[in-house]
């Protein structure tokens, strides 16, 4: 059809406002998976330190820590690993065909789970670095 | 759109596969958090405090194992996003062994560190 | 051409000359151009008066474009002012702006009862039946657009071509080769149990919401997308398909560009006019599917 309008993938990310549960579900899910792809590579990275020695090894990881920013970025972190954990945990049920009538509950559960357990780990992960 | 069979799809196995590797890592990365920030702390990990852990064939084997099916549940995740956007042909051939070697890259690398750590290799 | 209320001109009638024997025809044509002009007035004064009796009026923004038409390739929003009565649904609305207001708004509706398909349109940011969609149940003023993901051909008319195509592409038939042979029966009859299993997934009239819906057929469009793989279901679910069909039909949709692209958004599940649990059953498919590979071990 040389005659049609098509109007673009615009509509798609302009009309955020009218996504349902589900899609911002998977949204996240995305999101937070690219991030723990891409924290995995560094992680192996930062590690293998290990093979230049253990006075290496430990002084690294020692000096990232003492870093204020890499306290926050680790929060960062474990909010997005236990949304991921948790959603991932209502996809399992849903592939199961398990409760797929509150798929939407479940989502906004898991979203208000992840921001509970953040806060309580939030002293544990910066103590020392403030 | 049907094609060409095989008996052994593709499709439906990286899918199941997500799935269990999806089940045993819920369990092993909250495990991997608790011990490495609640409780060891993270700013007090020192090469000694690896080693002894590393040096358990339980620990061990499980690290390794934690490797290989988070990089084979995250490289297969960033495989299926891309396909979502309609990747194809050759781009895709191309992405799919640039994943497949930078998996075998990391896999490798981490068994290396893994056995550094352990004090197997020195 | 938007709503207003346009100021109707009073054109003498009493033109007509009696006096020539014969009238020309081009004088007939002119007769017949008036009356036809004469009777849209009627029309357009006919709704400013039902605009002020009723008590309310509703504001439609209708999504236009006509790439055959100068002046209107680029799309834009028009504005119809259309009276409110009970019961109204969005289509009665449409129906109501293009007699009365500009018979050039293209939209397809045909049975006015939901079991067509023709009128899925993107109402106030969502697939919807027009004529399933009460206007008391939106948020005035109503936006209509068509549907999304799908080429627009002219105003809210989209093209369905693809989605046929996918409906089409997972053979949603029996095999004639497996059905019993009519001198062993004269019915083939399925059992209530399963004909309740697959009862929801038969009553997709393919008005093609939930393809519109999905994020995932929109950046694929490979995909077969909710409608075709819940085809799928019904006819790989029933007993009365044959062992050999039903091998072909797992085969179909678990292609990488069948079951397994599904991302479990439930959009589809959503906006299903006839409530078919999409999402459920593309899942169900799935496990079907792995199972059938695991029997091989």
């Amino acid at each position: 059809m040389s005659q049609s309008y098509d109007r673009g993938t615009v509509e798609d990310f302009g009309r955020w406002k009218e996504f349902s549960a589900g899609m911002w579900a998977w949204i996240f899910h995305k999101f937070t998976g690219w991030v723990l792809v891409g924290y995995l590579f560094t992680h192996i990275a930062v590690l293998s330190t290990a093979t230049q020695g253990a006075t290496t090894y430990t002084q690294t990881i020692r000096g990232l820590e003492a870093l204020a920013i890499v306290r926050v970025l680790e929060v960062g972190l474990l909010a997005v690993a236990v949304f991921h954990i948790l959603n991932g945990v209502r996809l399992l049920f849903v592939d199961l065909g398990v409760g797929l009538e509150a798929q939407d509950k479940s989502f906004y559960a898991s979203l208000v789970l992840s921001g509970a357990i953040v806060v309580a780990s939030v002293p544990t992960f910066v103590s020392g670095a403030f | 759109m049907a094609e060409h069979y095989s008996s052994f799809n593709r499709g439906n196995t990286r899918w199941f596969l997500q799935r269990i590797t999806a089940v045993f890592l819920i369990g092993v990365l909250a495990f991997h958090f608790m011990l490495l920030h609640f409780v060891n702390h993270a700013a007090e990990i020192t090469f000694l405090g690896t080693q002894a852990r590393m040096s358990q064939v339980g620990y061990f084997g499980t690290m390794i194992a934690f490797l290989v099916t988070a990089t084979f549940h995250g490289v297969n995740g960033v495989y299926n996003a891309l396909i979502n956007q309609g990747l194809e042909g050759t781009q895709k051939q191309a992405v799919k062994w640039v994943l497949v070697v930078a998996s075998l890259v990391l896999v490798a690398q981490g068994s290396r560190t893994a056995l550094y750590m352990a004090g197997i290799i020195a | 051409m938007s709503t207003g209320i346009q100021e109707s001109e009073t054109e003498a009638d009493t033109e007509e000359q009696d006096t020539a024997a014969e009238e020309s025809a081009a004088q007939r044509q002119r007769m017949e151009t008036k009356r036809q002009r004469a009777a849209e007035r009627d029309l357009q004064e006919k709704a400013e008066e039902e605009l002020d009796d009723s008590e309310n009026a509703v504001e439609l923004k209708v999504f236009r474009y006509d790439p055959e038409v100068e002046g209107k390739e680029e799309p834009r929003f028009d504005t119809f002012h259309v009276p409110f009565f009970k019961g109204m649904t969005v289509l009665d609305a449409l129906i109501y702006a293009r007699d009365h207001f500009d018979s050039s708004l293209t939209f397809r509706h045909s049975c006015r009862q939901a079991i067509c398909g023709s009128d899925a349109l993107f109402i106030n940011g969502r697939q919807r039946l027009g004529c399933k969609t009460q206007m008391v149940d939106l948020d005035w003023p109503v936006r209509i657009e068509p549907l999304p993901h799908q080429d627009v051909v002219k105003d809210l008319v989209v093209d369905m071509e693809h989605f046929y195509d996918q409906m089409e592409s997972v053979e949603p038939y029996f095999d004639p080769e497996e059905t019993p042979k009519k001198s062993d029966l004269e019915e083939q009859r399925q059992d209530r149990e399963n004909r309740e299993k697959i009862k929801m997934s038969t009553r997709c009239i393919w008005c093609g919401a939930c393809m519109s819906s999905c994020n995932i057929a929109a950046g694929d469009n490979e995909y077969l997308g909710p409608a075709a793989i819940n085809k799928a279901y019904r006819f790989a679910m029933d007993e009365r398909e044959g062992e050999n069909m039903k091998q072909h039909r797992l085969n179909i949709i678990e292609q990488e560009h069948g079951v397994w692209r599904c991302q479990t958004q439930f959009s589809c599940t959503e906006v299903c006019p006839k409530d078919i649990p999409l999402t459920e059953h593309i899942q169900e498919l799935k496990r079907e599917a792995v199972k059938n590979n695991l029997k091989f071990w």
